[in-house]
């Protein structure tokens, strides 16, 4: 059989929506080159030390993949391999592939997990990964990740609509907060995600019902865990008024220990990653989930009560945003909707998340990988819109075929 | 009447439908396009330059926060004072389950 020449790669420039367009050109199986990335900037020009982690990960998880840089790293070409996930043999030591994240990284572990929740679905073998090293960092960041708590308990659960439900674990081995500078943690996380489908189901999300209950996780690392109490009783203050059924478990754990070799001992190790943090998720009627997530910032400065508060105002902000996603799960399931069966689906999602650039570039940039438009009507509510996507049965047979 | 129609309104569904996918205009033009916030400027005639001008500018204020985030950036001062005024927090009230008791209570 005669194979059709590879089409040309697709082009993107820009450090934004980076890993976006990493996560759908390996499900697409499409060759990308992204080039200019940070090509302006003349204090760190080039991949930033969360994207060639990044680009580590999604070698490790597929086979057969190639990634080329260019000697300043501005460009990047990247052309994906099959989607194996922790199968034996291909760099799974026991089932198990274990990612070690440098120091230098300021992003926290949420940045690798929610696009990781995007392919591991559609892996060959169960995805199993360990997030480890002195780079993890656990807790929301200042840089806008949400943390692990937050994946766990609102971004796994929306898998679960289409019909990714069995065998999903996000195990908390070590907490870890932003250590010094905003750089590293030294916490560890496992992920495992051992339901594998060939096609996400279509979804028709369109009542989202009301907020039946709001949960929560109030951590502390390596600090009092008095701080949780009084993270706890600031968000309660602003919540109580809106519903009775609030609960919010408290975590208390040591700062990790990370080794920090110097000349005159080279087995030192110093704690870093201290600090604390709380992420609320509510849920409504209808299962559908908002969150939020604070966390106190690496420089110190600012009291328990104040980031309760604010974590407070931050859900309320989601709640009233409406729509059945918020725009922390948004991407997440438009993306797969995109890749569902060959059918419409449909999702209710309000205006000021749909009109955010980061929808819009997905938008976009599904497009340009030969996904369909998207569809747009008027919702029921005021400030509401039904976004219509056709999927693209992409699945897990697309890659098989390339 | 010219003027009342040639005014747009802000966040019209299909206004945004058709913007999307216009490869031409910037995310960030789209949306403050579609947020009716160039409406003056197009209406002037003068819209080319003003659009590229304010083009210019953008570009390098979003040299900044050149990074992907997950979670938005607010304004908590701002949203402080909006979630302790009262008429937001009533309006609020009835997103939440235990708000009414008649209410339908879907389980």
């Amino acid at each position: 059989m005669a194979t059709a020449p590879a089409p040309p790669p697709l082009k993107f420039t820009g450090s934004k929506y980076l890993v976006q367009r990493l996560v759908l050109a390996t499900l697409t199986g499409r060759t990308i080159r992204i080039s200019q990335i940070r090509s302006s900037s003349h204090t760190a020009p080039g991949l930033a030390a969360h994207e060639v982690s990044f680009l580590r990960l999604l070698e490790a998880i597929t086979n057969g993949s190639q990634i080329e840089f260019s000697y300043t790293g501005t460009t990047v070409l990247y052309k994906p391999g099959l989607i194996t996930g922790s199968a034996a043999g291909y760099g799974a030591q026991g089932g198990v592939i274990r990612h070690e994240l440098p120091a230098e990284c300021r992003r926290g572990v949420g940045y690798f997990l929610v696009p990781l929740c995007l392919l591991a679905p559609f892996s060959k073998a169960q995805v199993n990964v360990i997030f480890t090293g002195p780079g993890v960092i656990t807790s929301s960041t200042e840089s806008g990740d949400v943390s692990v708590d937050t994946v766990r308990t609102a971004i796994l659960p929306l898998l679960r609509s289409f019909g990714i439900e069995n065998n999903l674990e996000l195990r908390l081995l070590r907490r870890s907060n932003t250590g010094k500078d905003g750089r590293g943690g030294g916490g560890e996380v496992q992920l495992v995600f051992g339901h594998q489908v060939r096609l996400p189901k279509t979804i028709h999300l369109m009542d989202a019902g009301r907020i039946k209950r709001i949960r929560g996780v109030a951590y502390s690392t390596g600090v009092a865990g008095a701080n949780n109490a009084r993270l706890i009783e600031a968000a309660r203050g602003v919540l109580n008024e809106f519903s009775p059924d609030i609960y919010v478990f408290s975590d208390v754990s040591s700062a990790p220990f990370v080794p920090a070799p110097t000349r005159d001992n080279p087995s030192a190790k110093k704690k870093t990653g201290l600090g604390f943090g709380l992420s609320l998720v509510a849920e409504t009627n209808t299962n559908m989930l908002y969150s939020a997530d604070v966390a106190s910032p690496p420089a110190g400065g600012e009291a328990p009560e104040e980031l309760g508060r604010k974590c407070a105002f931050q859900l309320l902000e989601a709640i009233e945003q409406g729509g059945c996603v918020s725009a922390v799960a948004a991407p997440t399931m438009l993306t797969l909707m995109a890749l569902g069966s060959e059918d419409v689906g449909r999702i209710t999602i309000s205006k000021s998340v749909l009109g955010s650039e980061q929808v819009v570039q997905l938008a976009r940039d599904l497009r340009f990988f030969g996904f369909s438009g998207w569809g747009l009507r008027d919702g029921d509510e005021e400030d509401e819109v039904v976004v219509s996507v056709v999927g693209k049965g992409v699945g897990n047979v697309g890659r098989k075929i390339t | 009447a010219h003027t009342m129609h040639g005014r747009k309104q802000p966040y019209r569904v299909a206004e945004l439908a058709r913007l999307m996918y216009d490869d031409m205009l910037s995310t960030a033009e789209v949306l403050r396009r579609w947020k009716g916030e160039e409406v003056e400027a197009e209406h002037d005639g003068a819209d080319d330059e003003a659009q590229e001008d304010e083009l210019f500018q953008r570009r390098k204020a979003v040299g900044d926060d050149d990074e992907d985030r997950i979670i938005p950036k607010l304004d908590y001062s701002a949203l402080e004072a909006k979630w302790t005024d009262e008429e937001n927090v009533e309006a609020l009230r009835h997103r939440f389950a235990s708000a009414r008791l008649t209410g339908a209570n879907g389980e």
